[in-house]
C-alpha cells in the first residue's frame, strides 16, 4: 500500500510506498570514476582559473597562489553575467530580462580527494563562513534578489569537476521552488501565527521517528512528505529566515551535522551522488517570521521520470521513516 | 547575453544561454535505439496477452476477437506494479500538521501497437489514432469515479527517460485523488489571466506564436506545436489544438486523427535532429473535478490542453529540482530551426 502525502511547505502532493519500501541495499549507486587530466581547482594551478574573488588563508601567502584553505573564483563558464545595468522588457505577452547575475565557485579545500564529510570540522567551518561572506556581500548589490548556494556531487548529480566545490549564483529574480515556499508558509503563518517551519521541527523532535541527528542549534531530518529516497533536511532549531546571519557558534554546529550527515549517507549509500540546496529568505530588508532557512540534500538514486518534473506529482519508494532509521543505524 | 525567460502561465523564470547555444550535435548522442538492454520476453505483444496481468480493460479489436487474445490494435491493462491500488474508500486524514490520504489510484498501461516497436514516431498514423482513442475512453470511463480528480497521461521512452525493462511502445495513466501541483499552478496562473483580460492565455500564447512564427514546429490541421518562449530544457516542446478547448477527452474522432498527424511530424523530426533521442510526453487537461466547486466557474474558458514533449538531452542537477529553477542551453528559436530544418 502507498500513502499520498501533502508537503504543508508547499502544498504539493507525493506518493510514498509503504509497504514495498526500497532499502539502501536496493539502490546501484553509479561508482564514481576518477577523471585524468590537470585538475584546475589543485593548489598550484590558481592561474587556470580566473582571479580568486575570496581566499582564506594563513600566513603570508599571496592572492591566486598556492596556501589557501578555501578559495572562491568567478565561474569560468557562467550562466549569467555580472556586468551590466538590469534590463526588463515585454515582448508582446512575453516578459524578460537580460541574464544579469554573480556565478561562483567555492573551493571546498586544497584536497582534490577529500569531500566535505572527510574533512575536519575546522575546514568545514572555513566553507560555510566562505558561503556567509560571498552571500554578505553580494546582498549589497541592488541589482539582485536571491542567492542559491548549492553543491552538486558527482556525475550523475550534474558535476562537471571532481575536486570538491559548491557553487553561488545571485540572481535578479525569485526561484519559483522559494515563491511556492514563501506563499504557502505565509498562508500558514496568517492563520496560526506560528511558523510552518518551526511547527514543523517541533512535531519531528516530539515523535522522533524522521530524525536522523541533531545538536544544540541544528536537527537533521527525513522530511515527512520526502520526494526522493534518503532526502533529508537540516534546520537552525531556533527561528531564523536568512542563512546569512547566521553566527559564529551555530558555523560550528552546522558544520558538523553537515558533515556528519553526509558521511551518513556515504556509508549506508555507497558514496552516492548528491545536491544540496540551501533554502533561505529572498533579499529585501523583510524579517521574516513565516519563513526558516534550511539546506536541502537529496542523494540520487534512480531517475527522476519526466513526468514527475512536469506535473510536480513525485513517486517515492522509501518511506523517510525507514531512510531516517538507516541513516541513524550507521555506526561511524 | 543569456536572459531570463519568464513563463507566462505559471510565472517561472528560466535562463537561456542565446551566446553559446548548443546545437543538436553538441548533445552527447544517446540513442534509445542504441540502448543495451537484457530485454526478458515482451509482455505487450501480440501472442503474449497473457504476460499481463488480467483483466484487459480496454482494447480495440478485430470483430470476433476474445479479449485477452491476439487481434487488436491497442490494448489497456493493469499496470504491473502499480504504485497505487484500486479498491478501497478514500480517506483523508492529518497527522500533526501533516496531511495524508491513502494510495487509492489507477494505473493502467496502454499498449500502443501489437508489433514490437519502441519508438511513437514509427508507428503509421492510423495507429497513432488508435491509441489517442484509447486514451480518451479510459480517461472518460476513470472521470466517472467520484474518488478520482485528475488522470496523469504521460509516456517515458528510453531509459534515461525513466522507462522501466519494456521498451514495446506505451504509455502510462495514473488517475488520483488530488490534482498535481503543476496542473494546480498552471490552472490558477490561466485563471488570473482570465479574470483581467477575459481571454484565454493559452489562446494568446497561440496567436503570439503565429503571428512571430520563430518558434514554430509545426502548423497542421488545426494543431499547433511550438518551442515555448521560456523553454525548461533544449527542444523542449507544446503541442495544442488551435480552437479553445479545455479537456482532451472532448476531442471528437476526426480530430483524434488531426493530432496522430502533428504527433507523428514532431516526433519524426527529434527522432532525426537528435538522433532518436530519450523523451517524455505529458498531458496537461481540465480536472474531472474541479478545485473548490462554486468557486471555479470559468475553468472551460480560461483553460486549454496541451501535450508537453520534453527530450531527455541534459542531466537536471539537483538544484534545478530544488529551486524550480531552469538553466537551458537551447534557445527556443534555434530549437525550432533546427527542427523545421529536418526533411520527412
Amino acid at each position: 500500500m502507498a500513502e499520498l502525502r501533502r508537503d504543508p511547505i508547499t502544498g504539493r502532493w507525493v506518493i510514498i510506498e509503504i509497504d514495498r519500501a526500497k532499502n539502501p541495499s536496493d539502490y546501484e549507486v553509479e561508482p564514481h570514476k576518477k577523471r585524468e587530466g590537470i585538475c584546475p581547482f589543485c593548489p598550484g594551478n590558481e592561474r587556470m582559473t580566473p582571479p580568486e574573488i575570496f581566499a582564506h588563508r594563513e600566513g603570508a601567502a599571496k592572492p591566486n597562489e598556492p596556501g589557501w584553505q578555501t578559495r572562491v573564483i568567478p565561474n569560468k563558464f557562467p550562466a549569467l553575467r555580472v556586468e551590466g545595468d538590469l534590463d526588463r522588457i515585454g515582448i508582446g505577452m512575453y516578459d524578460m530580462m537580460n541574464g544579469i547575475g554573480a556565478h561562483e565557485v567555492i573551493i571546498e579545500n586544497p584536497d582534490h580527494n577529500k569531500e566535505l564529510c572527510d574533512l575536519m570540522d575546522h575546514e568545514v567551518e572555513q566553507v560555510i563562513w566562505a558561503y556567509r561572506n560571498r552571500s554578505l556581500d553580494l546582498i549589497g548589490d541592488k541589482r539582485f534578489k536571491y542567492i542559491l548556494i548549492f553543491k552538486n556531487y558527482g556525475v550523475s548529480a550534474g558535476a562537471s569537476l571532481e575536486h570538491p566545490h559548491s557553487q553561488l549564483i545571485a540572481l535578479p529574480i525569485i526561484p519559483k521552488r522559494v515563491v511556492e515556499e514563501l506563499r504557502w508558509s505565509e498562508r500558514y503563518y496568517d492563520y496560526r501565527e506560528r511558523c510552518v517551519f518551526c511547527d514543523m521541527i517541533h512535531q519531528e523532535i516530539d515523535e522522533r521517528e524522521r530524525v536522523i541527528t541533531e545538536n544544540k542549534s541544528f536537527i537533521a531530518f527525513a522530511p515527512f512528505v520526502s520526494r526522493f529516497p534518503f532526502e533529508f533536511s537540516i534546520f537552525p532549531k531556533i527561528h531564523s529566515a536568512e542563512f546569512s546571519y547566521i553566527q559564529k557558534e551555530e558555523v560550528v554546529d552546522l558544520a558538523r551535522i553537515l558533515k556528519e550527515t553526509l558521511l551518513r549517507m556515504k556509508i549506508a549509500l555507497k558514496d552516492p551522488s548528491y545536491n544540496f540546496i540551501v533554502h533561505t529568505s529572498p533579499i529585501d530588508s523583510k524579517e521574516r517570521v513565516d519563513y526558516h532557512w534550511h539546506i536541502e540534500i537529496m542523494p540520487r538514486l534512480g531517475r527522476t521520470a519526466g513526468f514527475e518534473w512536469g506535473t510536480g506529482f513525485y513517486l517515492n519508494p522509501t518511506p523517510p521513516e525507514i531512510a531516517a532509521w538507516a541513516l541513524r543505524e550507521v555506526s561511524l | 547575453m543569456p536572459e531570463f525567460r519568464k513563463d507566462p502561465i505559471i510565472g517561472r523564470w528560466v535562463i537561456v544561454a542565446t551566446e553559446r547555444a548548443r546545437r543538436p550535435s553538441d548533445f552527447v548522442p544517446h540513442s534509445v535505439s542504441e540502448e543495451k538492454y537484457t530485454e526478458p520476453e515482451c509482455p505487450f505483444c501480440e501472442g503474449k496477452e497473457d504476460k499481463t496481468p488480467p483483466p484487459e480493460i480496454y482494447a480495440i479489436r478485430d470483430p470476433g476477437t476474445k479479449p485477452g487474445s491476439p487481434g487488436w490494435k491497442v490494448r489497456v491493462v493493469p499496470s504491473v506494479s502499480p504504485v497505487l491500488k484500486i479498491e478501497g474508500k478514500i480517506e483523508r486524514r492529518g497527522r500533526g500538521i501533516y496531511d495524508v490520504i491513502n494510495g487509492i489510484g489507477a494505473h493502467e498501461i496502454i499498449v500502443e501497437t501489437p508489433q514490437h516497436i519502441y519508438n511513437m514516431a514509427d508507428l503509421p498514423e492510423e495507429q497513432i489514432t488508435c491509441a489517442i482513442t484509447a486514451y480518451i475512453e479510459r480517461m472518460t470511463d476513470l472521470g466517472r469515479d467520484p474518488r478520482f480528480k485528475y488522470a496523469l497521461l504521460f509516456k517515458n521512452y528510453g531509459s534515461a527517460a525513466g522507462s522501466g525493462k519494456v521498451r514495446h511502445a506505451h504509455s502510462q495513466l495514473i488517475a488520483m485523488p488530488v490534482n498535481p501541483i503543476r496542473l494546480k499552478d498552471e490552472l490558477v496562473g490561466s485563471r488570473q489571466y482570465f479574470e483581467y483580460k477575459e481571454r484565454c492565455i493559452f489562446c494568446d500564447i497561440i496567436k503570439q506564436e503565429t503571428d512571430t512564427g520563430k518558434r514554430i514546429v509545426a502548423d497542421i490541421d488545426g494543431f499547433l506545436a511550438f518551442a515555448p518562449f521560456a523553454s525548461r530544457f533544449p527542444f523542449e516542446m507544446w503541442v495544442l489544438p488551435k480552437k479553445h478547448s479545455s479537456d482532451f477527452c472532448n476531442l471528437t474522432k476526426d480530430k483524434r486523427a488531426d493530432l496522430a498527424r502533428i504527433l507523428k511530424v514532431v516526433l519524426t523530426k527529434l527522432k532525426k535532429a537528435l538522433v532518436d533521442p530519450p523523451y517524455n510526453i505529458i498531458l496537461h487537461t481540465a480536472p474531472f473535478r474541479v478545485p473548490k466547486a462554486g468557486y471555479w466557474r470559468t475553468i472551460e474558458e480560461d483553460f486549454h490542453w496541451h501535450i508537453e514533449i520534453m527530450p531527455r538531452l541534459t542531466r537536471v542537477a539537483g538544484f534545478e529540482w530544488g529551486s524550480g529553477f531552469y538553466i537551458n542551453p537551447t534557445p527556443p528559436e534555434d530549437a525550432a530551426k533546427y527542427l523545421n530544418e529536418m526533411e520527412i
